[in-house]
């Protein structure tokens, strides 16, 4: 606010060249440090410096790959539950969506004993209608998304072990690995390829690439503008002719397609689905997305801040491990680390916005 | 400042006299660009806006005036299609429209710049400015495009120096409105509405900011401009309408020679004369030490020091407009908010500044001028409403004695004639005037010694408000000090002994209220002291 005085210039007068510097020159220096994903980068470097401390084999090319492929099931969901929080909503049923959409493939699949491609197209169009369905109620009833998607969470837990045990007479699916089509849905969703003698699983191409996707949407399309709008100012959004419905309806299906690429993920890993996975899935993601630099209250991240977060996630749940810690502490350090990241970002920001 | 005797309109008379001159107003081509008639917009409880009448022609610059409350803000609302009118028809260019929403009203070429100012933080100056209208080509933006035609606007509005590129966040307030005005420049707009856009500029920016009116009117753009400053009216306004209590008082005057009192007449025309409870013997110099003493009180940004005594028996009133620093005052003094310089002293002893419940302790009390947010549990009963301030009298190891809570909280209601004589009524329905007699029962239930009132009459019927003058006298008179804020002046005259009249937080005034009369008060917190 110290520009106020110094930088406007009246008409007719010549403007006085150290206001112009003010406000439209900054070093690169301070433009990073006012980028969402800052701290979040700090913090990553920090992790990964203590681990390779604490841990000989974590600076392993073959323990890298591990981190990255543990990084990237969560990384996958926490793009659009970053895209969504950006927007000012939560999805509480993002964890549970993901089992319910590979359940879907699986018994379709295995009931009308159907190309597991048939299977793929079907759970697609019905996970994308859960998202629509969470989008419709939000904009319909006014209700707080927490709410809205607590009621799909729970809805869809109770779903997926209610047909599970109807169908197959078990809490998992039968095996449909012999079925039409399963090696090549395999080999897209679940494969691995090696680059030099480290095997690379393809979710961390779906990563990446959703990642890049995101990005770009949020920062060269109309759509990403009015994803910063109706999460920072949905009235003023309003008020200008954004449609902020469809807005946020958009985001929640965005939710539901990357819920269906991490559900198809879990199936073709193996061949078979857990119906109680999912559960608690959720708070990963947006955990990612929050040290990511994501603001609770909208309006403000990143997608690279949610890659960021999830590679965070994925360093310190493996590098438990190669520093051969009892695992059962890992929660403990993961709520430690979201604490530590949401501090560091706000203190960023603060110290970004009063030097701006 | 020698003026003969204001003309006071007939306040009820649907057609004021000063209202025929508008009909001749209209531009000599045909239909003026807008024209509102008999605009209604009621909200649960309150008739925001009863028959408002606006009138403006191409290419001027048209004030509305009015005191808060009276209407402007959802008039505007109404212009900008955020509000659906209940009644009443508007004309555009001649042709009947409706204004069905903020994109009806930016395609007639309408754009308003409120008072919040309603960007988005997160987007840079260029996507703000085309937010909603995006340069784009299916749906991918083309943000070469949208900043050099930011960077052109901005140029126009004599600020090239605010970066396209730059996140709004980091602006400062006035460049942020700067954008909000490029912004309605980016739609082919005819009709600019401003809300106090110089509220928030320092003088330079204010001339700046006419010259960019005058660059609009030139173009045959005309703007609705809203301000309390009447010198800024005089400065650039052609015709001035004047709201009051949701209705037009008149419309179409000459911005430039209709006098000042006249304006004020208009906008503070009562319909009905308040009767007001008689004071006690006049005191010059009240004697006894003060009950309450505020010594270069202060809060940077808000009020300057301030000093005044209220003793045992008094009403001392604070007169000001909104923004003038009233309502802050009280609040300081109360300890809702911390002061940057000075003290406050009960009975000779310093509060510890910025604590309620010091204060409270100390024996002050406040009915906050948001009664149904800030002073009231809507849902609750009267009694323990009441009762709130002081339930551990009732209780006993933890228990509540419910009957003795109910008897003592009806004694205090009963005393201030609250009705109806329910203690386990919901305050919810109560009236205005008789949920105020809550929230005053519940300091007398406490025992306190200083009552602090802001607004105590907003929202309560003209017929009710002379009961609630009486028990506010009432109460004085038995001793109780009581500190007066009130924007409706009148009031402050009628009810006070002595008046601090306030402007732009500081105090210009402060005397006997007998030496003052509402013009007097009005030429004081309008314009400063005339002299």
């Amino acid at each position: 606010m110290t520009s106020a005085s110094a930088a406007p210039v009246g008409p007719g007068k010549t403007p006085p060249v150290t206001g112009d510097e003010r406000l439209v020159h900054r070093s690169l220096a301070r433009r990073s440090l006012a980028r969402p994903e800052f701290g979040a980068i700090v913090g990553a470097l920090a992790v990964f410096v203590f681990f390779s401390v604490v841990a000989d084999s974590f600076l392993q090319t073959s323990s890298m790959s591990t981190v990255l492929n543990a990084s990237s099931t969560i990384g996958i969901m926490a793009v659009p539950v970053a895209l969504l929080m950006i927007g000012g909503e939560f999805d509480l049923s993002a964890g549970v969506m993901v089992t319910s959409a590979a359940l879907v493939t699986s018994m379709f699949s295995y009931q009308m004993t159907a190309n597991v491609w048939l299977g793929i197209t079907v759970s697609l169009l019905v996970t994308l209608a859960l998202g629509f369905f969470n989008g419709f109620m939000l904009t319909r009833t006014g209700l707080p998304s927490f709410i809205i998607t607590l009621g799909t969470f729970l809805m869809l837990t109770g779903l997926n072990l209610g047909f599970t045990r109807l169908i197959s007479d078990s809490v998992s699916t039968k095996s449909i690995a012999d079925m039409d089509g399963f090696s090549s849905a395999h080999d897209l969703f679940a494969s691995q390829f090696e680059i030099g003698s480290v095997k690379i699983q393809v979710t961390v191409l779906w990563w990446l690439g959703l990642v890049t996707l995101a990005t770009w949407v949020l920062l060269r399309t109309r759509a990403g503008n009015w994803i910063f709008a109706v999460g920072g100012g949905a009235d003023a959004a309003r008020a200008v002719g954004v449609p902020v419905a469809r807005t946020k309806i958009g985001l929640y299906m965005g939710v539901a397609l990357c819920a269906w690429i991490s559900g198809q993920h879990l199936l073709f890993n193996f061949d078979v689905v857990q119906s109680g996975e999912g559960v608690g899935n959720e708070f990963l993601y947006i955990i990612a997305a929050v040290i990511g630099g994501c603001l609770m209250t909208g309006g403000y991240g990143s997608a690279i801040g949610s890659a960021v977060g999830a590679f965070i996630f994925g360093m310190t749940s493996k590098g438990i491990v190669y520093a051969q810690w009892n695992p059962d502490w890992f929660k403990f350090f993961l709520g430690g680390m979201l604490l530590l990241a949401t501090l560091v970002n706000a203190w960023v920001r603060r110290r970004a916005e009063a030097s701006a | 400042m020698v003026a003969p005797e204001p003309p006071t309109p007939p306040p009820d008379s649907p057609n004021p006299p000063t209202a025929d001159a508008s009909t001749t107003a209209e531009g000599p081509g045909g239909p003026p660009l807008l024209l509102m008639d008999g605009i209604v917009k009621t909200f649960p409880g309150v008739r925001a806006l009863d028959g408002v009448d606006l009138e403006v022609a191409a290419g001027e610059v048209h004030c509305l005036l009015g005191q808060n409350g009276a209407g402007k803000s959802t008039l505007i609302k109404v212009l900008a299609g955020a509000h659906r009118p209940d009644a009443g028809t508007i004309h555009w260019r001649g042709e009947p429209v409706t204004l069905a929403s903020p994109i009806a009203a930016m395609r007639l070429g309408i754009a308003t710049i409120y008072q919040e100012l309603d960007l988005v933080d997160g987007l840079s100056v260029a996507e703000n400015v085309f937010l909603g209208h995006e340069f784009a080509t299916v749906g991918v933006l083309h943000p070469g495009r949208a900043q050099a035609a930011t960077a052109e606007l901005l140029a126009r509005l004599g600020h090239p120096e605010i970066s396209p590129s730059r996140p709004l966040g980091e602006l400062p307030a006035a460049a942020k409105q700067v954008v909000s005005m490029a912004r309605a420049l980016s739609h082919d707009v005819r009709l600019i509405v401003m809300d106090e856009p110089s509220a928030v500029l320092d003088h330079d920016e204010v001339d700046n900011l006419f010259r960019i009116v005058s660059d609009l009117t030139a173009d045959g753009v005309s703007v609705v401009y809203i301000s309390h400053r009447l010198e800024e009216i005089r400065r650039i306004g052609d015709r001035v309408t004047v709201l009051k209590d949701g209705r037009t008082a008149a419309r179409g005057l000459p911005a430039r020679t209709t006098p000042t009192r006249d304006v004020v007449a208009l906008m503070t025309g009562r319909s009905v004369e308040y009767v007001f409870p008689e004071r006690p013997e006049a005191q010059a110099q009240p004697a006894g030490e003060p009950v309450l003493r505020v010594e270069g009180l202060a809060r940077e940004g808000e009020f300057a020091p301030v000093d005044l005594d209220v003793h045992p028996g008094e009403i001392v009133g604070l007169a000001g407009l909104v923004g003038s620093g009233r309502t802050e005052i009280l609040e300081t003094i109360y300890g809702a908010r911390r002061p940057t310089a000075g003290r406050v002293l009960v009975d000779g002893r310093p509060l510890r500044p910025g604590s309620v419940q010091a204060a409270v302790r100390a024996g002050l009390g406040l009915a906050p001028e948001e009664r149904k947010t800030q002073g009231l549990l809507m849902l609750e009963s009267v009694t323990r409403n009441v009762s709130l301030s002081c339930l551990n009298r009732f209780s006993r190891a933890g228990w509540l004695d419910s009957r003795r809570e109910r008897e003592a909280a009806r004694a205090r209601t009963r005393e201030l004639s609250l009705h109806p004589d329910d203690p386990d009524r919901p305050v919810r329905t109560l009236s205005g005037g008789n949920q105020q007699k809550a929230v005053l029962a519940r300091w007398l239930l406490r025992g306190c010694r200083v009552l602090l009132l802001d607004e105590p009459t907003r929202g309560v019927d003209v017929g009710a408000r002379a009961e609630l003058y009486a028990v506010i006298r009432r109460l004085a008179d038995e001793g109780l000090a009581v500190l007066l804020v009130s924007s409706e002046v009148p009031e402050v005259l009628g009810l006070a002994d002595r008046v601090l009249v306030l402007r732009e937080g500081r105090t210009v005034h402060q005397g006997p209220a007998t030496e003052l009369d509402e013009h007097r008060v009005l030429d004081l917190v309008m314009e400063g002291s005339p002299s």
